[in-house]
């Protein structure tokens, strides 16, 4: 460059809006004090004991046995693992899966990666081998480091064990189970202590917080990494925990945090549940269910991970994935081999848009044989926009609206039919009109013209807002303010376990930011977990009773 | 366009699909695949089979048999009939009885002498005279009253047992094409602008890779995506023939057309001359049936018998030599410019087909690619 002819730049215009707009999303208003809730106990989830046994022993360990009915609260599993006990029966279960593991932990070649100071058919027991595989696996499982009356106590079964059966790797094994039926294993407990940064106020200790993270955004334990930013203090300081937090959301295991978020959003724990009349719906057989909920886990965090798209746009995006068992039940055509997958868009003229078109949703929504425009509406009132939708009362009669000799061809005839009865009105008020936009779609969610050779009326409204079909309703959705203030509010929900109600200002600031990040999931995920509040705890009134005390207490409820 | 005539436009549109009872959204320019899922010789039986006043047939055992003395019917006895080689050894000189036809004087073919059967004026005259496409025959009257059908190969396979409904042959074919895949008949129409009514359209024939999607009651299911079998991008069966559509019903001009077919543990490429086609391509449930006509080779025809295990002739009641002559003398199409016999039989078959979507090859990949994994087929050649 010439130096007599340079000259400094100019700002333009451009550049000061730039500047502006990065501003308004990065120098918004900082986050409002917020008091945490006491602290609380959740019991793992399946996913979760899933993913750690997978991440601590290897994809390869197979975790057979059936976990206890989950609970579902304010619309989440997550939730509800605050809830969740420990059945005797679970607990026998908790114990064969935990012999199960150990004892291939404990075979070859599994062992020689996993226990490396344990010889093949040692029968002496060997205390240093015993100490350095206990602290080092309980660390992972327990996500915190074992004291050393923990240590010491698995290190006794280990011996006593060996001694008993003259075999170490029995042994070891035994040990291992031990810390698999373990409390502090199976349960999530928020550990607190004195914040010294403000006396008189509690935090979560810096393993809770980890651990709180690590959930939050992989759904699995922390990592080597995240531990050790927890031993060293690191995760307290606001650098830390950022640091922490960008490396976690450039994983990988971000898309499985996603995808276990929206898996229990929408309720895919019900699939396991879910029955198709095969004479009715042949296409929609095992493959399909399968294929139908990885498509729409594979489409959501395509879009909001991978493309880091608009949440809201997931209401009417054409763009999904698509096998050649799925494409028997859409009546496309699929060039991808079977058992892969291939990106597929909708074309325009096709009334399918959005997730909520999807078969996951309208066959999960749906009745064995038929469609369920109230079931739907329903779904997408409790799911979608957080808002409660009652059970219909125990006496109500579905007599006329069941009747195959009625005059009524369409279920829109039927439910009109039905709602005129007062108990019913409120309800089917709030869900028909969201469902029946959905009535091209059969009980699997294949299109149809007509019912009964009717035409199909798929009008309807939202909160206000009147559509003529099924994309009308995915817009109608897509710009509805619950939609981004109840994903909000699961969110935060599922990462700590808590309500968002009684947390206005924090809701609101939330909101804000969302808005002003594009409504994009991985910026409201970055700010939910580097924010104090979502690790914000008040003093344990625990009576005497520590925390892990309440997990014991829990495990044998 | 005005938003008036938009506006019509896709009521149009909407009632047109209403019409056609059709729940699968169509784009501008439709394509409909088929995938033919059962092929059957189209006979038309009557209940005490008046059709063959001479009776079913004899099988290759009740004719060997016949010519046994009392005591040596009583030496043969212990053996089995599945495994019995003298059966079929019995030409003149041992020869076996299906490789050599000729090998043995059998009793004639007992052949169908009704009046009604399924089928096409395909000569073009309907008193069954000679015509210099055609050699002299009977013709029959379709269940329409429509005269002058030509259906030579029901009335010289009409009264063999195993080629009924409820015979062997055929079912057992159509078994194992839809447990195997092989043999699979693609077709599919091109260029239709209205599905209800259209006077010009194509319709292509390919043969199919891999397997049928099947459901838990071992049904067919429609709209599935399948592969053309190709070589290194050229399908291996590509003909083409100009259609019609009528009230949703296609129907095809006649031109020579290679199809595939497996069954019986055998494969053929079978050609069907002058053949036509008649299907409903609007059924609400994505599966349909419809008739193909033309004529078959004798020839072919009989390789097809020929190459069947050595036991079904026993088992399934049928002898090669009675067939093999009476579809010679039988033959009605395509006579032979030097010797002036017929070579082909004309024929009608009846089909089951189902929806669905046909992959072309990916040309510009497979020319980027070194290996032609994509050649699925060359063992079933």
């Amino acid at each position: 460059m010439n130096v007599s002819t340079f000259s400094p730049p100019k700002l333009s215009l451009l550049t000061i809006i730039g500047v502006s707009a990065i501003c308004l999303s990065a120098c918004g208003p900082s986050e409002p004090i917020t008091e945490g809730p006491p602290p609380d106990v959740r019991r793992l989830t399946e996913d979760q004991y899933k993913n750690i046994i997978s991440d601590v022993f290897g994809a390869s360990i197979i975790v057979g046995g059936r976990f206890d009915t989950p609970v579902r609260t304010e619309g989440l599993q997550a939730v509800g693992a605050r809830n969740a006990t420990v059945t005797a029966a679970a607990l026998s279960q908790y114990d064969e899966m935990a012999r199960s593991i150990s004892e291939q932990v404990m075979s070859e070649p599994s062992r020689q990666f996993l226990v490396p100071c344990a010889m093949p058919g040692q029968v002496a027991f060997d205390e240093s081998c015993t100490t350095q595989f206990i602290s080092k696996t309980g660390r992972l499982l327990f996500r915190r480091p074992l004291t050393d009356d923990e240590t010491s106590a698995r290190t006794d079964v280990v011996r006593e064990t060996t001694q008993r059966l003259g075999s170490f790797k029995e042994g070891l094994s035994s040990g291992l189970a031990s810390l698999l039926v373990s409390p502090q294993f199976l349960f999530i407990a928020d550990v607190v202590e004195d914040d010294p940064d403000n006396p008189g106020t509690s935090r979560l200790n810096a393993f809770s917080k980890a651990t709180r993270l690590s959930f939050f955004l992989w759904n699995r334990s922390p990592d080597n990494t995240l531990l050790q930013a927890a031993e060293t203090g690191d995760l307290h300081s606001e650098d830390g925990l950022e640091g922490q937090v960008e490396r976690m959301m450039a994983s990988p295991l971000l898309k499985a945090g996603v995808r276990s978020f929206f898996s229990d959003l929408l309720e895919f724990s019900e699939f396991d549940f879910l029955e198709k009349d095969s004479l009715i719906y042949p296409a929609f057989g095992a493959g399909a269910v399968r294929d139908a909920q990885e498509q729409t886990l594979r489409t959501i965090t395509d879009h909001v991970v991978t493309k880091d798209k608009d949440y809201r746009d997931l209401f009417t995006t054409r763009d999904t994935f698509m096998t050649s068992t799925l494409g028997m039940v859409y009546r496309v055509q699929v060039k991808a081999r079977p058992g892969t997958w291939e990106p597929y868009q909708f074309a325009p003229d096709d009334p399918r848009i959005g997730i909520q078109g999807h078969l996951s949703f309208l066959a999960l929504n749906s009745h064995p044989g038929r469609s369920s425009p109230t079931l739907r509406g329903k779904a997408i009132r409790n799911m979608l926009l957080c808002q409660q939708v009652p059970d219909p009362p125990p006496d109500v009669d579905f007599s006329g609206f069941n009747d195959p000799n009625s005059p009524s061809k369409t279920a829109k005839e039927r439910l009109t039919a039905h709602s005129t009865s007062p108990a019913c009105a409120g309800c089917h008020r709030i869900t028909d009109p969201i469902g029946l936009a959905l009535e091209k779609f059969d009980g699997a969610g294949q299109f149809r013209q007509t019912e009964n050779g009717a035409p199909i009326d798929t009008s309807g409204d939202l909160d206000g807002i009147d559509y003529a079909d099924s994309k009308g309703l995915g817009l109608a959705l897509r710009d509805n303010p619950a939609t981004t203030k109840c994903l909000i509010n699961r969110l935060y929900a599922y990462g700590s376990g808590n309500s968002m109600s009684s947390r206005s200002e924090w809701m609101t600031y939330l909101e804000d930011r969302f808005t002003a990040d594009g409504y994009r999931i991985t910026s409201l995920m970055k700010r939910i977990s580097t924010s104090n509040t979502f690790y914000a705890v008040s003093a344990p009134d625990m009576s005497g009773e520590t925390i892990e005390t309440a997990a014991n207490n829990a495990a044998i409820d | 366009m005005t938003s008036h005539t938009s506006k019509t436009v896709f009521l149009l549109a909407s009632f047109l699909a209403l019409a056609a009872g059709d729940n699968t959204v169509y784009a501008e320019s439709q394509t409909l695949g088929f995938a033919v899922t059962k092929w059957n010789t189209a006979m038309h039986e009557t209940r005490f089979m008046d059709e063959c006043p001479v009776g079913p047939n004899p099988g290759n055992w009740e004719i060997w048999e016949s010519t046994l003395t009392p005591e040596e019917r009583r030496a043969y006895e212990p053996i089995k009939i599945n495994s019995f080689p003298p059966a079929f050894f019995r030409g003149a000189n041992g020869e076996d009885v299906c490789e050599v036809p000729t090998s043995v004087q059998d009793p004639p073919l007992n052949v169908v002498e009704g009046k009604y059967g399924y089928g096409i004026n395909l000569d073009g005259n309907t008193d069954g005279a000679a015509t210099p496409k055609s050699c002299k025959h009977e013709n029959f009257t379709s269940l329409n009253g429509e005269t002058g059908v030509d259906n030579q190969m029901y009335r010289l396979m009409g009264c063999v047992e195993a080629w009924r409904s409820y015979g062997h042959i055929e079912n057992n074919a159509n078994g194992h094409r839809l447990s195997s895949g092989l043999g699979m008949i693609l077709m599919e129409i091109t260029g239709i602008d209205d599905l209800m009514n259209d006077d010009s359209v194509k319709v292509s024939f390919y043969r199919g890779v891999g397997s049928f999607t099947i459901d838990s009651e071992g049904r067919v299911l429609p709209f599935t995506s399948y592969e053309i079998d190709h070589d290194n991008g050229v399908p291996r069966y590509d003909d083409r023939v100009s259609g019609k559509i009528v009230g949703g019903i296609l129907t095809t001009d006649s031109a020579d057309v290679n199809l595939p077919h497996f069954g019986n543990y055998q494969y053929i490429r079978q050609l069907i001359r002058d053949m036509q086609i008649e299907v409903d391509i609007t059924p609400d449930s994505g599966k349909t049936s419809g008739m193909v006509y033309g004529y078959y080779g004798v020839e072919q025809f009989y390789s097809y018998v020929r190459g069947m295990l050595r036991n079904f002739p026993n088992r399934h009641k049928y002898s090669c030599s009675p067939i093999y002559v009476a579809a010679h003398d039988l033959a009605d199409g395509h006579p032979d410019p030097e010797t002036g016999e017929c070579t082909t039989l004309s024929s009608a078959f009846k089909f089951e087909a189902v929806r669905a979507f046909i992959n072309h090859p990916d040309v510009e990949k497979l020319a980027s690619t070194s290996d032609n994994s994509g050649d699925l087929a060359m063992n079933r050649r």
